[in-house]
């Protein structure tokens, strides 16, 4: 049998790769395996219907910790992204449309036309957001401290964004503790009175989690993701050849640091010898020995399913199974054969759909959406966050056709009565439905419509439950409880096996915290107990 | 002085007559305050009132149960000679359309033989769940016993307290930690998900975390309520889970006497029409009647709607605050439904008269059953199938209606204050009770023909009897942003408010709602302090 490999680390998600990257700059020699025929994890560009290519899932990127993309020079590696000057355009059946730009002013501007009282407060809020956002992007940084011990990098953390917090004066440091457990629907109703900007703005606190906007603490969700953007309702930032482009340039920095990586391997069990992880199994069988393991893939699989429960301890296990991942979004990926035409948008309605299109006009819409998917349904009316990223990169698509992107929540992985199967085409029927109320010629335009069930998002792409974010963005499994209380410094009762997908600390979009969190406690303890 | 005396001078006034008031003013008069407590209504109590409603019926009209009355108030303020007496509140009994029933009682064998007819693994567990929750008391109590800390100063008293409750978090084993945790941020039913299988069971468990807010059962911020529900049960046993003889009005009436005894002055009938507030510092009160009263000290136990958007001019105020108090959330949530009976309600899934009728009777067959309540109210309606916990006092205390009779009193959720354009509650009142009583009547059949008088009190009745602002029986939600060092504006959680000499006593303030007087006394702590600090 061939010398143990340093590390192994099964899946190349973005995080998976990031991980690879660092600890390849540390030194090591991180195998990287991954199931599928490509890399890329979430985050990918298929072709899915001849000519016409498309962010197979994630759209839009988190954005990156800056960090990250420096020193991954991802730049040098191939990747452009191009931020919309327009980040989000809300649209009304009735045929009113609020373009919300990536500049604060004109955001304010175009509100003003709606409500000048909200105006004003559009850039207050924004500001807040960003002050507060800051600070939770400090503690986003931090490795989460161990509550029974803390270490002494530990305490400095805590004191570093105990300070931060601090700075943010009286105010802004009350509304961080008054919002993080609000219901995003009252506090955008805080601030302000039009509906369309209200449902904008929360549909953020919502996105990708079982919560509906009434649900106390999706405000919690709001300040996670203001951490990586601050833009009251989310920036736009594309990536020329999609989101598997991103991943493509990671793979590359990895490569070059050092790593290795190797597609179409997927590992079935992680062997395990008293306590310590030793070597990953192939499907194939074969067996590849390595001095430490590390899963990009999400807590659940990692450790019920490739590792053997019985090497853990019940309590530790029953509390796993209680961690909470029960997916709510789906995607629909459309080859259309022209630019649809929205109502609202009569003129310039090209630009405008350049960022991220909103379906879901007002706060009791989204809320009866989520109101169904509690009894097993996906919603007949669904909310919708579209991109339209031919728009932004011609080369997606043939000359004059367009590719669509469209995330529907909510659909339950659990169905009441059904399965996905069967419900895959209604499904996709309500989400074109749902929109030729807003872009009546949407439908003659659909020359080819791929439906990704959140059964597909588990089947295909290894995610549990269908969980985008591998597992809930809730008070009780954040921080220092990601994805448990005392396992969220990215270790698990497993010796020598680390845990570094989203389902770890901050874990909240495409932004590459967890994967860079991970690495930096994992070269600290492999060094601790030597290679 | 005298009562039309319009230059009479206190050390301090109490607005309001309610238990917190009482507490507090009891408290101050026994540490030699010269104090008056100024009621609005004829009757003393607050929401925790009975009313002789129909001739012979008397009415816990609001609260009636006694859950979680501080042990501490009873011995200080010495209350069972001053007529409390509190008689046990045995059990749940929960029936379901299916024709079988949960019944709960304080006895463990039996509650576990009833569990185990529905799971045999949830009669394990109950157990289990029991002794994690009174570990998590054990945490919480002296929490709420505390005088919420500032964690916005650089204060090192502020930052000591902080810093004990951190320490005492530390202190909590790794079990009780994860336990903590989650029922501080979780919602009821997830938390239950994870000890019982049995829907009927954790959707009635689950009732206890949504009353009073305008939460659903799944809503996070659920859970820890499920904690006051044992709050109580450890102190003394469940002795301190059940009614006041004489119903929920003999609490308020025995801490009256206690105040009384100490020498506080008590006046009903006496409304407020506004306070006397000269360069930022409260000296006292103006009757509706136009009378001043004079005080050093201003304690108002209403809650801070009334306190600072009413009886004070804005411009008296910090911008800021005024801004707070204004988004302070009430949103009144539930409803109450109070009947005199000619005989008792025969249940289809126990008929006959027993036991099963002396405990809460709790209309929560389902999960699904509460969060559909709750989807109704979200959209300004009120529940077509209410959560309803309903007590026939008359049982355990003959006193509260003619012989044979019985009073039977229903607390209804949801019940949105805010009902949805073109609705209005004066219209809704009836189609409200009588919703109520045909729900009831699912269940118990011959509920209808059994009535002689109904009350309905919706969110709006609540709000004009008892000055509760949009019915919110807990002066203002118990939802997480507005507890603790939130509760009722950030900064101001110390009883103190920003105009000098002027406290609040009430819900409004920690720990909140519910018959405890916690914080009455927690405030007249603080004032005797300042006091002493002043002198």
């Amino acid at each position: 049998m061939p010398a143990a490999r340093d590390v192994v680390i099964i899946g190349a998600g973005h995080n998976g790769l990031v991980t690879a990257f660092y600890l390849a700059k540390a030194g090591f020699k991180p195998l990287v395996l991954e199931r599928r025929d490509r890399v890329g994890g979430a985050a990918i560009t298929e072709e899915f219907y001849p000519g016409f290519h498309c962010s197979t899932l994630a759209h839009s990127a988190g954005p990156l910790r800056p960090e990250i993309v420096h020193d991954m020079a991802l730049a040098q590696h191939g990747l452009k992204f191009i931020t919309s000057e327009i980040s989000a355009t809300a649209l009304s059946p009735d045929g009113c449309a609020l373009i919300l730009y990536e500049d604060g002013r004109r955001s304010a501007q175009e509100i003003s036309k709606f409500s000048a009282k909200d105006s004003a407060k559009y850039l207050e809020f924004r500001e807040s957001l960003q002050k507060i956002g800051r600070v939770v992007d400090e503690a986003l940084k931090l490795s989460p401290p161990d509550i029974d011990d803390p270490s002494r990098s530990d305490l400095w953390g805590i004191l570093q964004t105990g300070r931060a917090l601090r700075k943010l004066g009286k105010r802004d440091m009350y509304r961080v503790l008054r919002w993080g457990p609000m219901a995003v629907a009252d506090l955008v109703a805080e601030f302000f009175e039009t509906e369309l900007l209200r449902a904008a703005v929360a549909a953020r606190g919502i996105f990708g989690t079982f919560l509906g906007p009434w649900s106390a603490g999706s405000s919690l969700v709001l300040l996670i993701r203001s951490a990586a953007d601050p833009h009251p309702s989310g920036s736009a930032g594309f990536a020329i050849g999609g989101m598997g482009a991103v991943t493509q340039a990671m793979a590359a920095a990895a490569r070059q640091a050092g790593a290795e990586i190797r597609t179409g391997a997927e590992v079935a069990e992680i062997k395990i010898n008293n306590g310590v992880s030793t070597a990953v199994v192939l499907r194939n069988g074969q067996e590849i020995a390595t001095k430490a393991v590390v899963s990009n893939a999400d807590p659940k699989r990692t450790l019920l399913k490739l590792v053997d429960p019985t090497h853990l301890a019940p309590d530790f296990v029953m509390k796993l199974q209680h961690y909470r991942m029960p997916g709510t979004v789906a995607k629909v990926n459309l080859a259309l054969s022209g630019l649809p035409d929205f109502t609202a948008l009569k003129n310039g309605s090209g630009s405008a759909l350049r960022g991220r299109i909103h379906i879901g006009p007002e706060i009791d819409y989204l809320e009866r959406a989520f109101d169904e998917s509690k009894y097993g349904n996906f919603s007949s009316n669904p909310y919708l966050e579209i991109a339209i990223p031919s728009l932004t990169d011609p080369s997606l698509a043939p000359d004059g056709k367009q590719v669509m992107s469209i995330y529907v929540q909510y659909a339950p992985f659990k169905l009441k009565d059904e399965d996905w199967q069967s419900q895959r085409d209604p499904f996709g029927d309500t989400v074109v439905k749902t929109l030729s109320a807003y872009a009546p010629d949407l439908p003659g335009l659909v020359l080819h419509r791929q439906v990704i069930t959140p059964q597909d998002l588990e089947d295909t792409y290894g995610l549990t439950g269908g969980h985008i974010f591998h597992g809930e963005l809730a008070l009780d499994q954040f921080f220092t409880m990601r994805p448990l209380l005392d396992w969220a410094k990215y270790r698990t009762p497993i010796s020598r096996l680390y845990l570094c997908g989203s389902g770890t600390h901050p874990g909240a979009g495409l932004t590459g915290g967890s994967g860079a969190n991970a690495a930096r406690e994992i070269v600290k303890e492999l060094r601790r107990i030597g290679r | 002085m005298t009562h039309n005396g319009t230059k009479s001078k206190y050390d301090v006034v109490v607005i309001g007559g309610g238990h917190n008031g009482l507490t507090n003013a009891a408290y101050l008069a026994r540490a030699g305050k010269k104090v008056l407590v100024l009621e609005r209504r004829h009757v003393l109590g607050g929401a925790a009132v009975t009313e002789e409603v129909f001739p012979g019926f008397k009415f816990s009209v609001c609260s009636y149960v006694v859950s979680l009355l501080r042990p501490e108030i009873i011995r200080d303020l010495d209350l069972p000679r001053h007529g409390l007496e509190i008689l046990p509140l045995d059990g749940t009994f929960t029936p379901m359309p299916d024709g079988d029933y949960l019944w709960r009682v304080n006895d463990h064998g039996k509650t576990r033989r009833e569990l185990a007819r529905h799971s045999k693994l949830d009669a394990e567990a109950y157990e289990e769940f029991g002794k994690a929750m009174q570990a998590m008391c054990r945490f919480v109590k002296p929490i709420l016993g505390m005088v919420p800390p500032d964690p916005a100063t650089l204060n090192p008293r502020e930052l000591m307290k902080l810093l004990f409750i951190g320490r005492r978090f530390q202190g909590l084993s790794s079990e009780d930690k994860y336990n903590q945790v989650q029922l501080m941020t979780m919602s009821a039913i997830d938390f239950l998900d994870q000890w019982f299988e049995t829907d009927v069971l954790k959707a009635t468990m689950s009732a206890s975390g949504i009353i009073g807010t305008f939460l659903g059962v799944r809503s996070p911020g659920t859970a820890y309520v499920l904690l006051h529900h044992y709050m109580g049960e450890i102190d003394g046993a469940f002795r301190s889970w059940g009614f006041a003889r004489g119903g929920t009005g003999a609490i308020s009436n025995a801490i009256a006497e206690a105040a009384r005894e100490a020498g506080a002055e008590i006046r009903t009938q006496s409304p407020i029409a506004r306070l006397i507030v000269k360069n930022n510092r409260a000296q006292g009160v103006v009757l509706q009647n136009g009378d001043e009263i004079h005080a050093d000290v201003v304690s108002s136990s209403v809650d801070p709607r009334h306190t600072f958007l009413h009886f004070i001019e804005e411009n008296q105020l910090p911008e800021e605050f005024v801004a707070d108090i204004r988004r302070y959330k009430f949103r009144g949530s539930s409803g109450k439904v109070n009947l005199a009976l000619d005989a008792l309600p025969d249940f289809k899934c126990l008929p006959g008269e027993g036991a099963h009728l002396r405990g809460a009777i709790s209309i929560s067959p389902s999960i699904e059953y509460m969060e559909r309540a709750y989807d109704d109210a979200k959209y300004g309606n009120f529940s077509r199938h209410p959560y309803i916990d309903m007590v026939i006092p008359s049982l355990t205390d003959p006193s509260v209606a003619p012989p044979g009779k019985h009073v039977l009193s229903c607390f209804v959720q949801y019940a949105p204050y805010k009902l949805r354009p073109g609705l209005n509650w004066d219209e809704q009142r009836e189609a409200f009770g009588n919703n109520v009583i045909d729900t009831i009547r699912d269940y118990a059949p011959n509920i209808k023909d059994i009535i002689l008088h109904k009350q309905v009190l919706t969110p709006l009745d609540l709000e004009r009897e008892f000055g509760l602002s949009e019915g919110n029986i807990f002066q203002g939600e118990l939802s997480l942003e507005q507890l603790f060092f939130l509760r009722p504006a950030p900064g101001y959680a110390q009883f103190r408010t920003p105009i000098k000499n002027l406290y609040m006593c009430g819900s409004a303030t920690h720990p909140g709602g519910g018959v405890m007087g916690a914080p009455g006394r927690l405030a007249a702590l603080e004032i005797l302090k300042d006091s002493k600090g002043a002198a």
